[in-house]
């Protein structure tokens, strides 16, 4: 009994419950798998396992047909598990005739010993619940196996069928929403538990809600809004956000509303600000009064001047940073305008532009044969135009006609012989368009140079480059400018003078041999003697340092500490 | 500085693929809704729709697409790309001409829908007109609603070429064409459609590009139907966001998948989950696998009928149904809230739509999950992805469930 007492399963009231409970969730499970949708469990329903039972019995040919039209998937899955339990039957049997005597029933919870006693002396207790539907007769003649209404499988007596087939039935009418006529359909309806069903006509419900909202959206020939295609969607909004109505009037009703009570709520935030900041002077009025009495009781000069001394740091601070914030203002304007002025220009680039799935359009073609490539004449006009009249050519130096003219490599050549040769090439240059004109002066040596290395490449994007006049050296006599700023082409000036001194009218060749070293390296070697500019600002600079110096007197210099 | 500038006033001939792109210099932040001088409905429509802080992607790119410049624009999944040229459009329209002023294009039609959705919310309080004009739908319906007069069509390529050489949709007063997901627009799929259509809008039309990933080839098209764009763009190495959490599941055989989905089908329920795979049968062979297993799961791909899509998407905006199991169809743009976990039943089959289908949660600063079921020779690609964008994809912890 030892042996026993260790495999006992304490029975109360509770666990019979929970039994109960668990089986009716089963129950439950089993009716919501069968009316899935699409779900194959069709073949495990009891019901239409008793029909096809029933078939079978009287036609078996029937039943082959609809095994045919099972999924092969299934079938296989069908056939594992048939044999798993067919092994666990097996195993089952076998520990029932060793009686649990063996080492491995001790495995189990089922007590094997007691189970057969059970079985001769009376009915299995379990199978008094289960019931019935015959499937197949089994060899060993007495036992049989069936199904029974909750899809179970059972082994029982032959003697005992009838009496489970009885019992069966009387379970199946109490289960829930079992009726006796078996159409399927009502059945089907029926048998939903309570919760798959809610879901199920919820969904239905809602998706009938859509489809009459999309119709009569459809129907309406008026305004959208937001509200009509949100579809319950689950979203969280802004904290002002509100479902305005999907009716017109109504929605415009509300909007207006909204609007009144927006601005009801501004008046009355500004009114709350503005009683706030009264409140706060009165207090802070009363606190110095408070604060000038006490300091009367004990004798003490009103403090004033702390007061004063403030003001006057206040008033100082306050004038420094407008001082500061002019600048930067000026600062900033001038970098905006900057910044305007190239964007300006970007934009006339961006007009210009064609893109090339454009091409073909309307409009655009014009666009294409209005910008066309200008011929260098007609590109030295446009810039001429542009020019500043005091930044022209002198007029003495236009008014003399030259000899000579020079090419790009600085050498002499004959102007007919240029002109050819420029045709020859076909590629004319600014050299051979401004032939007539003098030029202005020549350029600093080491732009000659620069200019040699370079060739003509005249960049139509900066129009400084039509100012600078190293554009303007390659015909004629250079005539010398004192430039009074700088000092550092003394040597070429000494070379100019020389050149008159002689009338030499061969020109020296620009070139690196016969000037030497470029003369921006003189440049290093005298840092301060052409920079102007740096030495204005730093002159200004020092100046600003002194001047604030100077307005404070010795008395008020605090330092912010 | 001067190499952009002769190559944008000069047409481009030469090879950009050596070029990088980058964010174009003096793009303005501003940080604020209320320093952008937008209209006060357009404001109001805004804070009402739960936005309070612009985004990076919003706080750069509004302010050039109002002053009509061309604008090329990339930010993280989520981050309020669509809203960003809604405002902008919002601001640009001229409501009392009833005509239609701004097109939207975008690759599916639920995203054409969702951002006719998010046009109206945010335009609520200005009476704006919207239309989504996509395939699938009642032919006369689409006619009478244009003819209605609408401000703003969003829609997909097909339907809008349709109703433009029908001249329902007239292009006459279209100011600006956007783009949305504009690498899968100018894709080889739909670039010709994209081309057909913008052969019928005015030239030099205003044109906004928007997508979370921005391959370089596609910048390097631009230049054709775009005029010196600003360009708004984000290192791929910032590309994936710090509130999506990425893992793997590895799994010796394809088998195995199903059944490491059923054992995380507690966890995809917590909030709302997105299930991807390779192609629409196997999405159905998953379904109903997992209805078989009695797992509520809804599923939704491009070879549905559009009714039975809409009525799918429904549900699950309205959280009526908490797993959806679908194809890439879903992986670009579309936003539900409460998304927060995305599983990678099949990994993707490129680098771009991994940003894209993890980026179906963590929306707007909220945390996400992703999940990658991988095969042992699917390792290889998952670590590729991991170093291209410079993330990290670890094994699933146990407790995974706690992460969002």
């Amino acid at each position: 009994m030892n042996e026993h007492s260790k495999k006992t399963l304490t029975f109360n009231k509770s666990t019979l419950f929970s039994l109960k409970a668990e089986l009716l969730k089963k129950q439950e499970e089993v009716l919501e798998k069968k009316n899935l949708p699409k779900h194959r469990l069709e073949n495990y329903k009891p019901v239409k396992v008793l029909d096809k039972n029933k078939h079978e019995s009287n036609n078996p040919q029937t039943l082959k047909s609809k095994l045919k039209a099972i999924d092969t998937d299934e079938l296989e899955a069908q056939r594992k598990s048939k044999c798993a339990l067919e092994k666990k039957a097996e195993l089952y049997e076998h520990l029932a005739n060793n009686a649990g005597h063996s080492e491995l029933a001790g495995r189990f919870l089922v007590d094997f010993k007691e189970k057969k006693q059970q079985g001769i002396t009376m009915p299995d207790v379990e199978l008094t619940e289960v019931q019935l539907v015959e499937k197949e007769e089994k060899e060993d003649g007495d036992w049989i196996e069936f199904t029974d209404c909750l899809g179970r499988t059972r082994k029982c007596l032959k003697s005992d069928l009838d009496f489970y087939k009885k019992r069966d039935k009387e379970l199946m009418k109490r289960m829930p929403g079992f009726e006796e006529d078996e159409s399927d359909m009502t059945e089907k309806k029926a048998e939903h538990p309570f919760l798959v069903q809610k879901t199920k006509d919820y969904l239905q419900s809602l998706r009938q809600k859509w489809e009459e909202k999309e119709k009569e959206l459809l129907a309406k020939d008026q305004d959208i809004h937001y509200q009509d295609i949100l579809f319950d969607e689950a979203r969280m909004h802004g904290v002002g956000y509100y479902a305005f109505s999907t009716d017109e009037t109504e929605r415009k009703k509300q909007i207006e509303q909204l609007m009144k009570e927006r601005e009801e709520t501004i008046k009355a935030q500004k009114q709350a600000e503005e009683l706030r900041k009264k409140r706060d002077e009165l207090v802070a009025a009363r606190v110095a009064a408070a604060k000038a009495r006490q300091r009367m009781r004990l004798g003490l000069p009103p403090e004033d001047p702390e007061d004063k001394q403030n003001e006057f740091r206040k008033c100082l601070i306050e004038f420094l940073n407008e001082k500061k914030t002019e600048a930067d203002n000026k600062a900033n304007e001038e970098e905006k305008r900057l910044k305007e002025e190239r964007e300006k220009e970007r934009q006339k680039e961006r007009a210009a532009y064609i893109r090339e799935w454009d091409l073909g359009k309307e409009g655009v073609d014009d666009k294409v044969t209005k910008f066309r490539v200008m011929t260098q004449e007609e590109y030295v006009e446009k810039q001429r135009a542009k020019r500043i009249n005091e930044f022209a050519p002198l007029e003495a130096s236009t008014s003399r006609k030259s000899k000579f003219s020079f090419d790009t490599q600085g050498s002499k050549v004959n102007t007919q012989i240029n002109i050819k040769e420029s045709d020859s090439t076909k590629k004319k240059t600014w050299a051979d368009v401004r032939q007539e004109v003098r030029p202005l002066t020549p350029p600093p040596l080491h732009e000659i140079n620069d200019l040699n290395q370079k060739g003509l490449y005249f960049s139509s994007k900066k129009s400084e480059n039509s100012v600078k006049y190293k554009n303007f050296v390659k015909s004629g006599d250079p005539i010398p400018i004192q430039n009074e700023l700088s000092d550092e082409e003394d040597n070429v000036r000494r070379h100019d003078k020389r050149h008159n001194e002689y009338h030499s009218e061969i020109a020296p060749p620009p070139t690196y041999d016969y000037y030497g070293p470029e003369p921006k390296i003189s440049k290093h070697q005298k840092p301060f003697e052409s920079d102007i500019r740096e030495s204005f600002a730093q002159g200004t600079k020092s100046l600003e340092t002194k001047s604030t110096g100077i307005h404070l007197p010795k008395h008020y210099d605090f330092t912010f500490d | 500085m001067a190499s952009s500038e002769v190559s944008f006033s000069r047409k481009i001939t030469e090879d950009l693929s050596n070029v990088e792109f980058d964010t174009s210099e003096d793009v303005e932040v501003i940080p604020t809704f209320d320093s952008m001088n937008l209209r006060d409905e357009l404001l109001r429509g805004i804070y009402t729709y739960g936005f309070e802080k612009p985004s990076a992607i919003q706080q750069r790119s509004i302010l050039p697409i109002v002053k009509g410049r061309d604008v090329i624009a990339q930010a993280q999944s989520g981050t309020g790309k669509t809203a960003t040229f809604s405002i902008s459009i919002l601001q640009s329209l001229d409501t009392t001409l009833r005509e239609t002023q701004v097109l939207i294009l975008s690759p599916t039609r639920e995203l054409a829908t969702q951002i006719q959705k998010v046009i109206l919310a945010l335009g609520d309080y200005m009476n704006v007109q919207c239309h989504a004009c996509i395939g699938g739908t009642n032919l006369g319906e689409d006619i009478r609603k244009l003819d209605y007069g609408q401000h703003v069509v969003s829609g997909t390529p097909g339907r809008v070429f349709d109703m433009i050489r029908r001249r329902v949709l007239r292009t006459r007063s279209i100011k600006m064409l956007v783009l949305d997901e504009a690498d899968e627009m100018l894709n080889k799929g739909f670039k010709e459609q994209i081309y057909d259509v913008y052969r019928y809008l005015p030239p030099a039309t205003q044109v906004v590009l928007i997508s979370a990933t921005l391959p370089h080839e596609i910048l390097e098209m631009t230049s054709k139907f775009m005029t010196d764009p600003i360009r708004i763009l984000v290192k791929r190495d910032e590309l994936t966001l710090e509130g999506i959490k990425q893992f793997f599941v590895a799994v010796e055989r394809e088998e195995w998948k199903f059944d490491t989905l059923c054992d995380l089908y507690d966890t995809l329920t917590i909030t709302q989950a997105v299930i991807f795979c390779n192609t629409k049968r196997k999405v159905d062979w998953l379904t109903q696998k997992m209805q078989e297993a009695n797992f509520t799961v809804s599923s939704m791909h491009g070879d549905m009928p559009q009714k039975e899509r809409d009525n799918i998407m429904k549900e699950f905006r309205s959280g009526q149904s908490r797993v959806l199991i679908t194809t890439d169809v879903w992986a670009r743009g579309i936003d539900v809230q409460q998304v927060s976990l995305v599983i990678n039943y099949d990994l993707p089959n490129n680098r771009e739509l991994y940003i894209h289908r993890i980026g179906r949660s963590g929306r707007f600063g909220r945390k996400g999950v992703a999940i990658n079921f991988v095969k042992s020779d699917d390792i290889r690609i998952l670590r590729d992805i991991e170093q291209y964008y410079s993330t990290q994809i670890d094994e699933m912890p146990m407790n995974v469930a706690d992460l969002f």
